[in-house]
């Protein structure tokens, strides 16, 4: 009976209703459209710093990771690869060498991160494997080869075919270089990659630098990425003892931690403000609406009817607007973003600034359900508290004080 | 000159085929059963409303011809309105309601307040130019309502049912300020009535039925 | 009269008017706070930037700033230091050359960017100087000394007083080797300073990378950051006719990611507040709309006293655009208030020290009240509310007095 009673009393003035589910609307699509543009960037920053060879997790020498030079090497990696094979958890894993070189060539030098990979393994880990955009892969059998990234291949003003040399410090302290032949070019999300990163084939990078079949790190990839901090964990108790350290990705990219934490609590701030934007006119049409009905109210007191009843029929008028403005809002968000999943939003006008900022040029929206019922239980649990005040004004309404209002 | 309303699916003719002429100086009652079109016809001479058939001339001026801007400033000044009841704008005081229309036709500050002073003293409310609406009686606050019609020198004035809201006694005392300002002020007055004691007070009586005018006659 | 109507119309329906306002008074606050946020925070990046490292303006060689060729060289600095000295509005200036180099340690190399510097002339472009941790700046007279990043420093196991074999490559191609000692620690809070700079002399660069007395780029600092598109044409000017090789740029164009991020967090600022003040103009549209449903029947008693439409429509408008400017003028100065308060005593967002620290922003933050920021925040708040006034007052225009009086 209350329902039928609110839900009809919601329709007698149809513009005013319409007004106020429109700010509902336009809010709850707010708050769901915006937070889910959000996670997307966050999201996209995530996966692109977990494909710049971060992996899930990664297995160092003890010392590697505050001093990333050849001494910090895994001199055992055999032994390595048949325990993590043997885990089910471990989806995907690769090993690599990484030191700091100089790439130097007749224009130009300067300094670079040397990756020595397994090509075949590599393309399924790092970003490697389908970022190549002109010329080739490295082949597993390669020895002369490099890899380079786009942006690098500029500032050397150079060309697939080309010289570039490489000098790092090999395992004995000295100078040890190399000259590799530019075999393929590289396209990165970040210009910044491409300036850093060149991929020459394991086994090369092992001669170089003078170490037997040595490598620097092992990264891994799992089924999850929430869950890398728990797999990390347990995957570092099989090699207690040793001289490893296993990381997963959160402790690797403390930066891209912060900015997430960052955007959780944006995220919490604009659903507060678009809430009280919409709580003000939601009292205040409530209120209209009652007080129009005061004669109303006063009858039904005089009719015998209890103060609670009074307040839960307008608590339901209120429930009826913030319902199925949630709803509608929802239903609009939702079709925002997949609107928008096709294509993304392209903000290639800004590139020198996203550059700049960490981000990547495209943005797809990333529904989160944790955001979503954020959304709509703030807005109809504290719409509803915010809207028992008309609430009890209403009942409070005599039947005297009504006859004589009008 | 003729009006047809459309409710939904009916069609009413409120009034049909009318033929008036006033005089100025004229006390007149028109007088009529609910829903016999004396509101209608007194929307029409006021210019609230436009006839669908026929035309009505306010001093040689057609109405039926005017846009709504036009029909405004002629009620400002040549017309004024006594309603039944919710005369008065509620956040105006006494002397304030009745400034109004001079504020509208552009009086200054000085000469508005004087004039509104005044009649309201002429009809009976000396003493009371601060109050509200909420703050008079009934019959108060249409003796207002008739100060304000009048203070505007309109050529003519409107007043439908004025006293039916009254007790007999307030309405009495009503017609007889109404009539004053008739004699004293040389106002045309036009009223609507279904009261036998308010037609009493007319000197033109004016019957009207369904939408017709029955008969018309001098006292 | 028009005035008194208006404000006792508004106070008719004393919690309804309260509660509009409110609704524009948090809204005004959010937007003056946030804006003074935003530019507070633009101005302290820009600041930092300019300041750490960039200066406002730079002479360098075509193209030397996309390529970074130790060939192109600005090759006559006293003829550049005697026009900045004869111009307006140059506040200070320096020299500067750079190029990539190998440094060792006992055990470790690097690849780090040598930077030659003026020991005297760089603090007053620079504020290097206040970020040195350990150890002293670089002193006139200082030869085979040099600055290192902390990250650098620790990665090499380098400290003050150690020495630093540096190896190179001069500009005539000739080789550039040396050993330095470090004299001092600089921490500048941007991993990519702290991990990848070593500064030594500028003349001793000089002499090691055989410049033959050029630099690379001469710095100059303004009296403020609006002064400098007229010193920087100043500067073109006067070279234009002596040097037509060199190229004159600005802050901006010597970071353009930086202001084009700045730009990308504005445009997102603007959607955001945007979007927010259109759901407030509709959120309060109701109770503009009630003031014109529950008193049509007064418009018609009004109406039929002679006032016209527009004459209507103008009474509202009057009405509406009366809450509204309460509602903005106490918003702005409370969200003012507020505002300042933070400006004097700074505000650490939880979370956020980390990023901010990787930007050049300091860990506590300060908003900037500006009249920019109060008028941007004031004015979309008043726009959008006037304009969500205007849909119920376009109704009363269309009213037509008979439907008016015949209204409850």
């Amino acid at each position: 009976m209350i329902l039928k009673l609110a839900w009809r009393n919601i329709w007698r003035n149809r513009r005013r209703t319409a007004v106020i589910l429109t700010a509902i609307v336009i809010g709850l699509w707010a708050m769901v459209f915006l937070s889910a543009l959000m996670r997307g960037i966050a999201d996209r920053m995530v996966k692109n710093a977990i494909s710049t060879m971060t992996g899930h997790i990664k297995i160092y020498h003890a010392g590697y990771r505050n001093d990333p030079v050849i001494e910090n090497r895994i001199e055992n990696p055999g032994e390595i690869k048949n325990i993590l094979q043997s885990l089910p958890a471990v989806r995907q894993f690769t090993s690599r060498i990484r030191v700091n070189a100089v790439a130097a060539n007749a224009r130009h030098s300067g300094g670079v991160t040397l990756v020595g990979i397994h090509p075949g393994r590599e393309a399924g880990i790092s970003f490697t494997g389908d970022a190549v955009t002109e010329g080739e892969y490295l082949k597993d059998e390669e020895s002369q080869g490099i890899l380079v990234g786009r942006a690098l291949l500029e500032k050397y003003e150079t060309r697939i075919g080309h010289k570039l040399v490489l000098m790092s410090r090999d395992a004995s302290g000295e100078i040890a270089s190399r000259a590799f032949r530019i075999r393929g070019i590289y396209d990165a999300e970040l210009e910044s990659t491409e300036r850093q990163f060149v991929f020459v084939n394991l086994a090369a990078a092992q001669e170089m630098l003078g170490v037997n079949g040595d490598v620097t790190e092992f990264s891994l990839l799992i089924d999850d990425y929430e869950e890398a901090a728990a797999v990390a964990a347990s995957v570092g108790r099989r090699f207690d003892g040793d001289d490893l350290a296993v990381y997963s990705w959160k402790e690797l990219l403390p930066l891209v931690v912060a900015v997430l934490k960052m955007y959780d609590g944006f995220i919490l701030f604009w659903f507060a403000a678009v809430f009280i934007a919409i709580a003000f006119g939601l009292v205040n049409t409530i209120l209209m609406a009652v007080f129009e009905r005061i004669r109303e109210f006063g009858l039904m007191r005089a009719l015998g009817m209890k103060p609670s009843f009074v307040v839960a029929e307008v608590s339901a008028e209120s429930f009826f607007l913030l319902f199925i403005g949630t709803v509608a809002g929802n239903l609009l968000g939702a079709a925002s973003v997949a609107a928008l999943s096709q294509r993304g939003i392209d903000l290639s006008a800004f590139a020198k600034g996203i550059e700049f900022a960490g981000m990547s040029r495209i943005i797809f929206p990333v529904l989160e359900l944790g955001d979503i019922l954020t959304a709509d239980a703030a807005v109809l649990v504290l719409g509803m508290a915010v809207g028992l005040y008309p609430a009890i004004r209403a009942a409070r309404f005599s039947p005297v004080e009504a006859m004589v209002h009008m | 000159m003729k009006k047809i309303y459309r409710q939904g699916e009916v069609s009413v003719t409120a009034l049909d085929g009318v033929d008036l002429s006033i005089v100025k100086g004229d006390f007149m009652a028109l007088a009529g059963p609910s829903g016999s079109g004396k509101t209608t016809l007194l929307n029409m001479i006021g210019g609230l409303d436009s006839p669908d058939g026929g035309s009505i001339l306010l001093n040689g001026q057609a109405l039926e011809k005017m846009k709504p801007s036009q029909l405004a400033d002629m009620r400002l000044h040549q017309v004024g309105f006594v309603f039944q009841s919710y005369n008065l704008i509620p956040v105006l005081s006494a002397v304030e309601n009745v400034e109004f229309v001079m504020l509208l036709q552009g009086m200054p500050l000085q000469e508005r307040r004087r004039k509104a002073l005044a009649i309201l003293d002429d009809v009976g409310l000396a003493g009371k130019y601060g109050r509200r609406p909420a703050e008079l009686s009934g019959g108060q606050q249409q003796r207002v309502a008739v100060a304000r019609a009048i203070v505007g020198a309109p050529a003519i004035v409107l007043a439908d049912e004025p006293t039916a809201n009254l007790d007999s006694a307030s309405g009495k005392d009503l017609l007889k300020l109404m009539q004053e300002m008739n004699e004293s002020k040389k106002v045309t007055f036009i009223f609507s009535t279904h009261d036998k004691m308010v037609m009493e007070y007319a000197r033109r009586l004016t019957l009207i039925r369904d939408g017709r005018i029955v008969e018309d006659r001098r006292k | 009269m028009n005035f008194i109507m208006a404000w006792r119309n508004i106070w008719r329906h004393p919690r309804r008017s309260i509660l509009t306002i409110a609704a524009i008074v948090f809204a005004t606050m959010l937007l003056v706070f946030m804006l003074s946020w935003q530019f507070g925070a633009y101005d302290t990046m820009i600041d930092a930037t300019v300041k750490i490292h960039t200066g406002h303006i730079q002479i360098q060689a075509q193209g030397y700033q996309d390529q970074r060729d130790m060939r192109k060289v600005v090759p006559d600095p006293n003829e550049i230091e005697r026009i900045l000295t004869s111009l307006r509005g140059v506040k200070s200036y320096t020299f500067r050359a750079e190029d990539f180099s190998l440094v060792s340690s006992e055990n470790r190399t690097y690849g780090v960017l040598v930077i030659g510097i003026d020991p005297q002339k760089e603090p007053s472009v620079s504020t290097l100087e206040d970020m040195i941790r350990r150890g002293r700046f670089l002193e006139a007279g200082d030869r085979r000394s040099a600055l290192a990043g902390e990250i650098l420093a620790d990665n090499l196991n380098s400290p003050v007083g150690g020495d630093l074999v540096l190896l190179g490559q001069g500009r005539d191609g000739s080789i550039a080797a040396t050993v330095l000692t470090i004299k001092g620690i600089f921490n500048t809070g941007q991993d990519e300073f702290d991990r990848t700079m070593i500064h030594i002399p500028l003349e001793y660069f000089q002499e090691l990378y055989n410049m033959r007395g050029a630099v690379h780029m001469a710095v100059v600092l303004c009296d403020s950051l609006t002064a400098v598109p007229a010193v920087k044409e100043r500067i073109a000017g006067a070279l234009s006719g002596i040097d037509s090789s060199l190229a004159v740029l600005d802050w901006k164009e010597l970071n353009p990611g930086l202001v084009q991020a700045i730009q990308m967090d504005l445009v997102s600022g603007f959607i955001f507040y945007l979007i927010l003040i259109i759901v407030v103009a509709f959120s309060i549209m109701n109770t503009f709309l009630m003031a014109v449903f529950e008193r049509t029947r007064e418009f018609g008693v009004m109406m039929s006293m002679g006032m016209g439409p527009g004459r209507l429509m103008g009474l509202l408008l009057m009405e509406s655009l009366g809450i509204t400017l309460i509602g903005v003028v106490i918003g702005t100065i409370a969200g003012a208030a507020v505002t300042w308060y933070f400006q004097i005593h700074g505000m650490v967002i939880p979370g956020a020290e980390e990023v901010a620290r990787q930007f050049g922003l300091p860990e506590r933050m300060f908003p900037q009240l500006s009249f920019l920021s109060i008028a941007v925040g004031a004015g979309i708040v008043l726009i959008l509310t006037v304009l969500s006034a205007l849909y119920p007052a376009f109704k009363v225009k269309g009213l037509k007095p008979v439907e008016a009086l015949s209204a409850v």
